[in-house]
């Protein structure tokens, strides 16, 4: 394990120590509705995890290099974006694929575009977004969030 | 049948099960590269997953949930702002489970602006996420894109109050006493939890894992009952209608 994942193994232990403290019932209550949460979800996470190796064994590190390196960046991104949108899968498994693809050489460009509107734009979930807010709310903010997810994984492609 | 199901609630899970067991039949040197090079992954994952569970069942322990949304309607201003972004950032879940809540929130007398915030915050600010992301991209990728993240849901939030009024938004009104026929479950909201059960078990059922109503026919004497629990349903998926 690296620095990282143990100094977060101890924030969050102490944390839960003292969360039983402070209120146990409240603490387990809501660890039984994380846990079904987990359920529905757990599915997914292997079959991804395991997608992962199907893809760095048949996508050469040279294809996603050259399809989601830094040549034609702005495409990519833009591409990256609409997958993003329509995809739902958990944000949660999305972090080790999208490192996965980091990894091997894909810009973070991309990455960070495909990672920001796969949470914010939802195209799947819109018609139900419509139903609750109407037309125009729905609409602009998705478009909106669109736009954003673009111009934050720009930006990072500048900083980073 | 019980298989059918499976596949059918894991469409993604049995499609990649199935590309193995052919690559095992094919290339059983192709497959077994593929498990190795998977791995890596999932042994990070196994470490991370336990972090992100608790942290995920703490958050809503240590944030007062409750307090905030009854204080939420007459805040306003810069305060109401960072409400609705302490709000949207503790909840788990997907962001179509903020819908229900920001209506209720709506009704209430919450502004677009705030709606916006907590609905983006629902979906990409999240503590145990922030984890997840440092743990697979670094510190350096998670937090630089949590600032510009946190950046733009603001000026967002702005363009869509400045662009969307407050009138093309369907609210449902509140219904006088008298007009209540009956109560409505909105399964598609409903997380299973169960509380509606525990508080009013004449009425309510749990039915493969959402809550269904045993008794339609409500008595004027128990709306007091069953406004509680529509206030306490922590998905707002029952309403009056």
């Amino acid at each position: 394990m690296d620095v990282l994942t143990i100094s977060l193994w101890v924030i969050t232990g102490t944390a839960f120590i003292i969360s039983l403290m402070k209120n146990k019932q409240q603490t387990l209550n809501s660890m039984k509705i994380a846990r079904g949460m987990m359920k529905n979800m757990i599915g997914d996470i292997i079959a991804i995890l395991f997608l992962i190796g199907l893809i760095l064994t048949f996508i050469p590190p040279e294809t996603i290099k050259g399809v989601l390196g830094q040549s034609n960046l702005f495409l990519s991104t833009v591409v990256s974006a609409l997958v993003g949108s329509v995809t739902l899968i958990p944000a949660f498994v999305a972090f080790p694929l999208v490192g996965s693809f980091v990894d091997v050489g894909a810009s973070i460009v991309p990455a960070v575009a495909f990672l920001t509107t796969l949470t914010m734009v939802g195209v799947v979930t819109f018609p139900l977004e419509k139903q609750e807010f109407g037309l125009k709310f729905a609409a602009t903010r998705n478009i909106l969030s669109f736009v954003f997810a673009v111009l934050i994984a720009l930006t990072m492609g500048v900083v980073m | 049948m019980n298989i059918m199901k499976f596949v059918k609630t894991n469409k993604l899970l049995s499609g990649v099960f199935i590309a193995y067991i052919f690559l095992f039949m094919t290339m059983p040197d192709k497959a077994v590269l593929s498990v190795k090079n998977s791995m890596y992954y999932i042994i990070e994952m196994l470490e991370i997953m336990p972090v992100i569970f608790v942290l995920t069942s703490i958050v809503e322990v240590w944030v007062p949930k409750e307090v905030i949304l009854k204080g939420f309607g007459d805040k306003s201003g810069i305060k109401g702002n960072v409400l609705s972004f302490v709000l949207g950032s503790v909840s788990a879940g997907p962001i179509y489970a903020a819908f229900p809540v920001c209506k209720m929130l709506l009704k209430k007398g919450a502004s677009i602006m705030n709606i916006v915030i907590i609905l983006s915050a629902w979906a990409v600010i999240k503590v145990p996420m922030l984890a997840n992301e440092a743990k697979f991209l670094g510190v350096k990728f998670m937090s630089i894109r949590w600032m510009l993240t946190v950046v733009s849901i603001f000026v967002m939030a702005y363009i869509v109050s400045v662009i969307v009024k407050k009138e093309s938004i369907p609210i449902d009104k509140e219904l006088k006493i008298e007009e209540i026929n009956g109560i409505d479950i909105r399964e598609q909201y409903c997380i299973g939890c169960g509380l509606c059960k525990k508080l009013l078990p004449d009425y309510f059922e749990i039915f493969n894992k959402k809550a269904k109503l045993k008794n339609t026919e409500i008595k004027n004497q128990e709306i007091g009952e069953f406004k509680r629990i529509i206030e306490k349903c922590p998905a707002k998926a029952i309403s009056f209608k």
